[in-house]
């Protein structure tokens, strides 16, 4: 148990650095530019960040058992989720305010969302995959071994 | 099986690199992007006022920009169309710079019309709706919009009778009018306004023909009357160079 908890942490530590850590030092160099939106996705790449770690934390403590694939398909399954409320279906909308004017962006992401979610149905499958292989390896070990008739 | 999920492990990793290459060269070459502005140039002729706004893109990013659309649209305050322009650009390639002269015009004649009249003789603010399109990358659809207020001056502003006198003329009587205006658009008004006299069922008592000042001022007309008395009011007619506009009815009594 406790090589999973140091691994756990160490994967823990090192996906909070690359995925929250970096990440927020390039957008603080940009975020002057529009505040408003660079506030609103932070709080997204919060969100993400927290059930990345959390699902590979819990899936780092349960490798072994059938449980680390099911956290892997319901990892994948909420990243889709997510993307999707988070780039609000593909299409992306903000108001910023220069001064008394107004001005309104409107990007249209659904090829980038579709590349998003392709990768994690990529994932979801390879999980699945890895579940059924994980349960037919379980049910041949506790299959009899045949024994050679005489 | 197992060859079938490390084969789906590797293309999870594989699409991984290439969207995060794309997200962090597209963010990379948006900021390379650059826009010079140049002073506008506004001009009045014809009598359609036009607005250039010259200005250039250098696209120093990774990826081309195509299909540039800028579209400009003029409204009153009060919602009425007056103006749409549009600019067009097929493509930016990556690595070149192009330069953009973007065009709004008004035509002053539209003010003629029943619901703009309005707009010839009381100063005004219009907004403008301006929005900009274009396809990054060849992937990304992207729109910027917004709206501002352009300020409206009226070619009759405070367009007034200032007095009307009326003296002995022979066997008639000569009616000594002072028409007023104040010019606050960008056109000179070169032209003539005649002014009609009339009774309470609007039969014509005397008319009189003028030159407009071409920046506003004092007209005066010297109109042959017959029955003075009657006189209830003036109607007046512009005919310019610019547009052409009537009657304008004014009240004596």
């Amino acid at each position: 148990m406790l090589p999973r908890i140091v691994k756990a942490s160490i994967k823990a530590i090192l996906y909070f650095v690359f995925l929250y850590i970096l990440p927020k030092f390039l957008l603080s160099q940009v975020s002057e530019l529009a505040p408003e939106l660079f506030a609103l996705y932070g709080q997204y790449l919060n969100v993400f960040v927290g059930v990345v770690i959390f699902f590979v934390v819990a899936s780092e403590l349960t490798s072994g058992t059938i449980f680390q694939h099911a956290f892997n398909i319901g990892k994948a399954i909420i990243l889709i989720i997510f993307f999707v409320l988070a780039l609000n279906g593909g299409i992306v909308t903000f108001d910023l305010n220069l001064g008394e004017m107004g001005i309104n962006i409107w990007a249209d992401l659904r090829i980038y969302l579709a590349m998003l979610i392709t990768i994690d149905l990529l994932g979801l499958a390879k999980s699945i995959l890895q579940a059924i292989n994980f349960l037919s390896e379980k049910a041949e070990q506790q299959l009899p071994t045949p024994k050679p008739t005489q | 099986m197992r060859q079938a999920i490390q084969a789906l492990g590797w293309a999870t990793y594989i699409f991984w690199i290439i969207l995060i290459f794309f997200t962090v060269t597209a963010v990379y070459s948006a900021f390379q992007l650059k826009l010079g502005f140049r002073q506008p140039e506004v001009s009045a002729s014809d009598g359609t006022l036009r607005a250039s706004f010259p200005f250039s893109i250098a696209n120093g990013g990774l990826y081309d920009i195509s299909n540039l659309n800028i579209s400009t649209q003029v409204k009153d305050n009060l919602g009425s169309h007056i103006s749409d322009s549009s600019t067009y650009v097929q493509l930016i390639p990556r690595g070149s710079n192009v330069s953009i002269t973007h065009g709004m015009s008004i035509n002053i004649s539209q003010m003629t019309t029943e619901n703009l009249s309005y707009l010839l003789f009381n100063d005004s603010d219009f907004d403008v709706s301006f929005a900009l399109k274009l396809d990054y990358a060849n992937a990304v659809p992207f729109r910027v919009s917004t709206n501002f207020t352009m300020p409206w001056g009226a070619p009759l502003s405070n367009l007034t009778i200032d007095s009307i006198a009326v003296s002995p003329y022979n066997t008639d009587f000569k009616a000594t009018v002072s028409v007023s205006f104040e010019n606050h658009s960008p056109f000179s008004l070169d032209g003539t306004m005649r002014l009609d006299l009339v009774n309470g069922t609007g039969g014509l008592l005397g008319s009189g023909t003028a030159i407009i000042p071409p920046h506003g001022g004092n007209i005066p007309l010297e109109i042959i009357v017959s029955d003075p008395v009657n006189i209830e009011e003036a109607r007046l007619y512009f005919t310019t160079s610019v547009f052409s506009y009537g009657p304008v009815v004014i009240s004596l009594v």
